[in-house]
């Protein structure tokens, strides 16, 4: 289907586009567009009708990608794809999610903010800004604010931002000595949202675990982010590199996790399927986060 | 800003979405707004060709790229971005046509299935998925061309077993898959350096069709007043060649004369006509063609580039649209022979098509245009020997539409109603 009609507004500075987004919200609303790739679905589907597009592509300091001394800030003008190619090896744990969003012909235009901003819980960027404890920059009407991943989120699709506010950028964490990734997914067909997915993160010292984090999406109405250092360093310090028995242990510990956030059935999956599936990726992906955190001394 | 700046502003944000699109040299200040109803110019190139398109906000690149420039290579299945269909390529990487915003792409460089090959000169991808039988229905295939080219040029040494996978982008309902896999793998394999270049990304202009979502103003008026445009004719490959040689009464001087005045050579041709004379032998030229219910009116420009008295031949090049039918350009040599006692005039032509009248087929569409040289030669004759031709009236193709056979011209009437 095509989009019903709206007007195309298209600042090239960062103030022009706060003050459009104002004016588009006394006007019948707008929404931002970025690469377009979950919005324009949307109005094709004549789900959503705002009556103006504000278009944040050409305001030149969105487009910057940084790569900083501990954190790479990525501009929400930055699509997916570029980060792929330049950043993957950078922060691990973003390059080996994003071949699991959508498509890369979708990735050449959808961006890494955008993902955020849209925020559906089966999205793989939101879990994996969770579990980097990343942070997003937001500027609308009343200036500038530094919000944490784990506060952005407040639903699905929902998240803090007021109407003419926009994420400018989010700034992520590279690895720090000893920390290591895992990511897991599984989806129905490749370039589908996941059915259920897991993003670890497990840092060590020496043979210790000292931080394990393990975000679960696709199972509620948004990511769900746990701490997992007590078990994680329980079953290591039982069970060393010993994966197979580090599985057993652990799968207890996702286990309740899953029991706690799982919350629905629906046409793709039962909540039972989805605990299952929780348990497995969740369980996986934290082993592997550990064998990875073995084989990373330093960032 | 001071009181009158605000309204000032305003209208100039707002004339600002009449003009062109000022893209990469956009006033840093300035804040492009397009209304609903209004439409932008937003110029691009496709397939190394410069192209213009007036859209309004809400037209996509897929309905820019079919219904304002006429190039049905690129499909539509779903329009949510989940079928693939629409792949192709901008600024250098594969993207759904369906999920971008025309007005979002000035300056951006597309590449359609119609710029990767010519159907005499096929791209590596396409002869391999002819030579694999990769497609049936073929609905898929400008989708799976656009998308395995985009693999292979970024991933070139890609393994045949992370196919299915780097494939999954687009859909197909009818081969399976597997000869679509083994397709690529095969130009994987034999071009490791990566895939080979395009085949027909030309230079020259796209012409647009005013007719979808332009502006409304009359596209004469605006050649008119805009003056001469430069014409560059594409380097791919000509849609049609017509090459007409007749032997007429008049002399080569007679016809020379008459070729010195391009008002009545104009008169020459069925359903022709002068609109403008710019000056420097560069002219405003109008054609009607009418094939039964099918009536088309190109205008376009004219520019003489060649009088060689000696030779007693001119050459022409001329590129014109019609609001529906899509554009031509074409490259024209005319030239009259001494030949028993009167003359051979012979003229050849190479037409670039793009839009509906490209679709009618490439010989048919050299059935009209062989047709309408045939009928101009003969009225260059009659003019030279001093019986003035009647005004070649509009519809004076329709004694030619009978002369052609009538079941082909039939399915083409058929074709176009349909679209
Ligand atoms: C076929 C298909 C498959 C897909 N598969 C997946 C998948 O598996 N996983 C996945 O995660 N995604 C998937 N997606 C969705 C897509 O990857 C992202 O959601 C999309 O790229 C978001 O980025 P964007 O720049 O395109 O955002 P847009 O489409 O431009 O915007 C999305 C929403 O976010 C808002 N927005 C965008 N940028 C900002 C900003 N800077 N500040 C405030 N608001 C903003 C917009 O107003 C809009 O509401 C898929 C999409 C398609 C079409
Ligand atoms: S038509 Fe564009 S993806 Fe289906
Ligand atoms: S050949 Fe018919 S859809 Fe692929």
């Amino acid at each position: 289907m095509k989009a019903a009609p709206f007007s195309y507004v298209r600042p090239t500075r960062l103030d022009d586009v706060v003050a459009e987004l104002e004016r588009a919200e006394s006007t019948g609303g707008g929404k931002v567009i970025a690469g377009g790739q979950s919005l324009l679905p949307v109005l094709a589907m004549r789900l959503g009708r705002p009556k103006t597009l504000v278009d944040i592509t050409r305001v030149r300091e969105l487009a910057e990608l940084q790569d900083d001394v501990g954190t790479v800030r990525i501009g929400a003008a930055v699509r997916q794809r570029r980060v792929e190619r330049e950043l993957a090896r950078r922060v691990p744990l973003v390059g080996r999610a994003l071949p699991w969003v959508g498509h890369r012909e979708i990735r050449s235009r959808g961006t890494v903010c955008g993902s955020l901003a849209h925020a559906d819980p089966s999205a793989e960027l939101p879990a994996v800004a969770l579990c980097l404890d990343a942070t997003l920059t937001v500027v609308g009407p009343e200036g500038r604010r530094r919000v944490p991943a784990a506060e952005f989120f407040t639903g699905a699709m929902s998240t803090v931002l007021a109407p003419a506010e926009l994420v400018t950028s989010v700034t992520v964490p590279t690895p720090r000595a000893g920390e290591g990734f895992g990511f897991e997914e599984l989806a129905r067909r490749h370039g589908d949202f996941a059915l259920a997915g897991a993003a670890a993160r497990v840092r060590r010292d020496g043979d210790a675990v000292t931080e394990a984090a393990l975000v679960g999406f696709g199972v509620a109405d948004r990511a769900q982010h746990r701490d997992l250092t007590v078990p994680m360093a329980q079953a290591v310090s039982q069970h060393g590199a010993d994966e197979k028995a580090l599985t057993t242990t652990l799968a207890e510990a996702v286990d309740q996790i899953a029991a706690e956030v799982v919350t629905a059935s629906d046409a793709h999956a039962s909540q039972q399927y989805r605990r299952r599936l929780m348990r497995v990726l969740g369980t996986r992906a934290l082993v592997r986060a550990w064998t990875d955190s073995r084989r990373r001394t330093h960032a | 800003m001071s009181p009158t700046a605000a309204p000032l502003n305003a209208l100039k944000s707002r004339l600002s979405s009449w003009r062109q699109d000022p893209g990469a040299a956009e006033d840093r200040q300035q804040v492009l707004r397009v209304e609903a109803e209004e439409t932008l110019r937003v110029s691009f190139t496709v397939n190394g060709r410069p192209a213009e398109v007036d859209v309004a906000p809400r037209v996509t690149l897929s309905d820019a790229l079919r219904d304002h420039l006429g190039l049905t290579g690129t499909h539509i299945g779903c329009e949510h971005g989940v079928c693939g269909m629409c792949t192709v390529i901008v600024d250098g990487d594969a993207a759904r046509a369906c999920l971008l915003l025309a007005c979002q792409l000035e300056g951006a460089e597309i590449m359609t299935v119609e710029g990767l090959g010519k159907p005499d000169d096929l791209h590596p991808l396409q002869e391999s998925f002819s030579r694999h039988h990769a497609l049936q229905c073929g609905f898929c295939t400008p989708g799976m061309l656009m998308s395995a080219y985009d693999l292979l040029d970024h991933e070139p040494g890609v393994a045949q077993d992370e196919l299915p996978e780097k494939m999954s982008g687009v859909l197909c309902r009818c081969t399976g898959y597997r000869h679509i896999m083994d397709a690529v793998s095969d130009v994987a394999q034999q071009n490791p350096e990566g895939v080979p270049a395009p085949r027909n990304c030309g230079t020259g202009q796209l012409l647009p069709r005013s007719s979808t979502g332009g502006p409304g103003s009359s596209a004469e008026d605006e050649l008119q007043s805009r003056g001469p445009a430069e014409i560059t004719l594409p380097s791919s490959q000509p849609t049609v060649t017509v090459s007409v040689e007749e032997h007429v009464q008049a002399t080569p001087e007679e016809i020379w004369e008459v070729l010195q005045d391009t008002d009545r050579v104009a008169r020459c041709l069925p359903g022709a006509e002068l609109v403008e004379d710019f000056g420097n032998d560069r002219y405003l030229g109008r054609i009607r063609v009418a094939l039964g219910p099918v009536k088309l009116s190109f205008v376009g420009d004219i520019h003489v580039t060649e009088r060689d008295e000696q030779n007693r031949s001119i050459r022409a090049v001329a590129q014109a649209e019609d609001a529906a039918g899509g554009s031509v350009q074409a490259g024209v040599a005319l030239a009259a022979k001494p030949h028993e006692g009167g003359s051979l005039l012979s003229a050849d032509a190479e037409l670039f098509m793009v839009g509906k009248i490209a679709q009618m087929g490439r010989s048919l569409a050299g059935d009209v245009s062989a047709d309408m040289f045939a009928q101009f030669t003969q009225a260059l004759d009659a003019t030279a020997r001093g019986e003035e031709p009647t005004q070649a009236q509009a519809p004076s193709a329709v004694a030619m539409f009978t002369r052609l056979m009538s079941q082909r011209a039939q399915s083409l009437v058929d074709r176009l109603r349909r679209r």
